[in-house]
């Protein structure tokens, strides 16, 4: 057990904290998966548009690693197949049929004993995608020796869902997971938890728990990992997302792929922010029907630091457990660099007078223009890892891939740094280029 | 103010890409955000932005030096009714002061404008509010009667040598500010050395500088002495605390630059690590000298160190120069060494350098200068200890 107290860091007080209470439930009509979720893969479908597909059938596999296959999400009709330019498969959209969801074979337990049977087993149930990895934050190379895995139930970020809450009756399938997880490394299989929660997993001998404590980003995999066991130059961690522990527990004790999740839909513009019970990619205009206080928003799947804008008809990623809805402001106050403060600024710098404790409704603005940037130590307020992430920075616009993996690139990810760029007074974007780090890092080689 | 706002959003479409005044887009962006606040959006990445941004931190260091402003005109109206021998209210003292210096204030603010506009134009780069802040410290580090015409040319050389050849702001190495000033110093010695006070008196009216005291003794003494014994200014502590003393304009009250140390490490803008280790360095410094006083003639040496600390412009330059987040040290251990070096060259510039009255403008610089050789070896030790993890 590991204790775990992070400082550096920020909360940041955003209206539209999601109630303890879930929305009644709607019906799909359709879901959507996105290769574009998935990061470094080449898409090669398997099927075409009207073809009917079972839940858990092949939908198109990696080029660059055939046995990586993706299921399909839902049985029923694949409506459509969206491309976009030079025939990006952008999204495959799935029509719902309920009533003919028919769940995969179940299957004998003794394979699952070795890491080679869970990972066949996976791979030949097509949920190897749920496997993610560290650096890169990419799906899982199945040749891969993970050094440990970690799987973070603390989502600390900024709107997002309590697992505590949302996972409170699954222990029997989480348990299977992680039992079944622990198999795939001959290192530790790490459990991110908030003191007192899942108390139930201290049992659990194959497990090492670690309790953090501390503001956004103290729940992340890489600022954990910092700190316990920090990502050496050719060390692969293995992560699962906690929301998706109950789909891979019931893949692995009655082979059944069911994908329902519950994630939560908030934000200032949303009149009732509240849970879901919805399933993978499923749409948000059914949830945003009658309860959104304005037109006018932007929408966005994952929280509201590293989330992607989605339009109203367009569906939640893959991995993401949050729909988070901002407005879209176009206001411009006259000499705004002068105003006092009081309710209408937030910051985390004691820039404007009052406080940030009553919730603030973020809008879509920079709240500021592009300048040069100036380091006064914001960014370091924000980051609790042992990297000098300026220099790191620095590095990364100097194309210099040595000193990339010498300040420790590949232990951080854009999530990691999303509230640096939050905070950063020159509106510099840190998580883009960490991102421009490490793609070229990748594709260098 | 929606006409104001609608003129400016029209005239935009002429600067835009490609258009008759694309090449004045800086200026106009400038304009536009100064007056009303940037409807810019996020993109990707952050959806939602804190409320700082650069614009705000510069109206900060500026709200931060306004005070010492005020008081540098009183002081230079209340040490010319002594020099004259006239008795004025302090409101009388303050407008006195005051003609002089605006133009000062004037003239550095159309250099600098002039300058950071031409660049921004021609290097294409968006106009740095920081160029404000560069223009209000340097006539705070001016003398009060120094000619115009070379706080033109010293601002000119501090904005185009100091920052924008580098690159702008961002990636200057020295304090543009700073390289102003120690421009002037060098280039026009005999108005801006600070052997002799700067105070607006009449013609040929000087006197001795409290630093220039025990530096000149007529006979040796210790430094507590030799203050004692002036007769033309009060050298008290106290006094050299409260700033009625002759000096440049905004280092004389260090009452209201603690006042503005205090708000800017509030606001988050400046470092009180680098703020609090010049001190450290000042003070072991000062006590090393007073221990080895005792075995020379040098009466400078045996300045305490408190009287060190309030004597001349350390104050001033090390909360609003030293802390200048670009030309410091970036890491915060960095920052320690630093900061302590400032205030151990300093120390070292004024008590055993006979030839320069004060040491902090050039302890600054120096240390300017090493900031990144600092930096570089903060960062290795991080750098060690991740390579040592992986073999």
């Amino acid at each position: 057990m590991f204790k775990l107290k992070i400082k550096n860091g920020h909360n940041v007080n955003i209206a539209g904290n999601p109630d303890k209470k879930f929305l009644p439930t709607r019906h799909h009509s359709s879901v959507s998966l996105s290769p574009e979720n998935f990061r470094y893969i080449k898409p090669k479908l398997l099927v075409k548009e009207n073809d009917f597909v079972q839940l858990g059938d092949p939908i198109f596999f990696d080029k660059l690693n055939p046995e990586i296959k993706w299921p399909a999400i839902a049985s029923g009709k694949i409506f459509k197949i969206v491309y976009g330019d030079r025939r990006v498969i952008k999204e495959i959209i799935f029509e719902v049929n309920d009533n003919k969801e028919k769940s995969l074979q179940p299957i004998s337990p003794d394979g699952l004993s070795s890491k080679e049977g869970v990972i066949s087993y996976l791979l030949e149930k097509n949920m190897w995608p749920f496997l993610r990895q560290r650096p890169f934050n990419k799906v899982a190379n199945p040749s891969d020796n993970p050094k440990s895995i970690i799987i973070s139930l603390v989502n600390t970020a900024p709107l997002a869902i309590n697992h505590h809450f949302t996972l409170s009756d699954q222990q029997e399938y989480i348990v299977s997971a992680l039992k079944h997880l622990k198999e795939l490394t001959d290192g530790k299989l790490f459990l991110i938890v908030r003191p007192g929660e899942f108390t139930y997993l201290s049992d659990l001998e194959y497990i090492d728990l670690v309790e953090v404590e501390g503001p956004h980003p103290a729940g992340n995999i890489g600022v954990v990992l910092n700190h316990i066991q920090p990502i050496n130059n050719k060390d692969i961690i293995w992560t699962v997302e906690g929301h998706h522990l109950p789909i891979l527990g019931k893949i692995f004790s009655n082979g059944i792929f069911d994908p329902s999740i519950t994630i939560n839909i908030a934000g200032p513009c949303v009149k009732k922010p509240s849970y879901i019970k919805t399933r993978l990619g499923c749409p948000v205009d059914i949830y945003c029907q009658d309860n959104l206080t304005t037109d006018d928003v932007r929408i966005i799947s994952g929280n509201v630091l590293t989330g992607r804008e989605i339009n109203l008809d367009g569906y939640t990623n893959f991995y993401d457990s949050s729909i988070s809805i901002i407005e879209k402001s176009f206001e411009r106050p006259f000499m705004g660099w002068l105003h006092p403060g009081g309710s209408s600024k937030y910051s985390i710098f004691n820039a404007y007078i009052g406080d940030n404790k009553k919730p603030y409704r973020f809008t879509t603005l920079r709240n500021g223009s592009k300048r040069a940037f100036v380091p006064i130590g914001a960014w370091e307020k924000v980051f609790p890892m042992d990297i000098y992430i300026n220099e790191l920075a620095r590095s990364i616009e100097a194309n210099d891939i040595d000193e990339m993996e010498q300040l420790g690139i590949y232990e951080c990810d854009e999530e990691d740094v999303a509230l640096c760029s939050f905070v950063c007074p020159s509106k510099t974007n840190v998580g883009a280029i960490i991102r421009k780090g490490l793609d070229l890092i990748h594709f260098d080689g | 103010m929606n006409f104001l706002k609608k003129i400016l959003e029209r005239s935009g479409k002429l600067f835009e890409e490609g258009k008759l005044l694309s090449w004045a887009h800086p200026i106009w962006e400038a304009t536009d955000t100064i007056l009303f606040s940037t409807d810019k959006q996020t993109s990707s990445g952050p959806h939602i932005r804190d409320n700082m941004d650069i614009k705000r931190m510069m109206f900060f260091v500026v709200i931060a030096l306004i005070p010492c402003y005020l008081f540098g005109a009183y002081n230079i109206g209340y040490l010319n009714a002594i020099a004259t021998d006239v008795s004025r209210s302090m409101f009388e003292n303050f407008i006195f002061g005051m003609s002089y210096v605006l133009p000062i204030l004037i003239i550095t603010f159309v250099s600098g404008a002039i300058c950071e506009l031409t660049f921004s134009v021609i290097r294409r780069h968006e106009v740095n509010e920081g160029f404000l802040v560069t223009c209000a410290l340097i006539p705070l580090t001016m003398p009060p009667d120094a000619p115009l015409w070379q706080i033109f040319i010293g601002t000119a050389f501090g904005i185009i040598i100091g920052k924008e050849i580098f690159g702008g702001v961002g990636t200057n190495i020295f304090n543009p500010a700073l390289t102003a000033r120690a421009f002037m110093y060098f280039a026009f010695p005999t108005k801006m050395s600070g052997d002799k006070i700067w105070a607006v008196g009449p013609d040929g009216y000087t006197g001795a500088t409290a630093l220039s005291i025990p530096a000149n003794p007529v006979e040796y003494d210790t430094a507590s002495n030799l203050f004692s014994q002036a007769t033309q200014f009060d050298f008290s502590l106290w006094n050299m605390c409260w700033g009625l003393i002759p000096g440049s304009i905004g280092e004389t009250n260090k009452i209201l630059i603690l006042f503005g140390a205090i708000f800017l490490v509030y606001v988050g803008i400046a470092s009180w690590r680098t703020m609090v280790a010049s001190v450290i360095g000042l003070f072991f410094t000062a006590s090393l000298f007073n221990i080895l006083a005792d075995f020379s003639t040098n009466a400078m040496l045996t300045i305490a160190p408190l009287q060190h600390l309030l004597i001349g412009s350390f104050l001033f330059g090390t909360v609003f120069m030293a802390t200048e987040p670009v030309t410091s040290a970036h890491t915060n251990k960095g920052k320690w060494i630093y900061g302590f070096m400032i205030g151990v060259l300093t120390i070292v510039i004024r008590s055993v350098n006979p030839a320069y009255p004060e040491g902090v403008m050039l302890a600054i610089l120096i240390m300017n200068m090493f900031a990144p050789l600092i930096d570089y070896y903060v960062v290795k030790s991080n750098i060690n200890m991740r390579l040592a993890r992986n073999a």
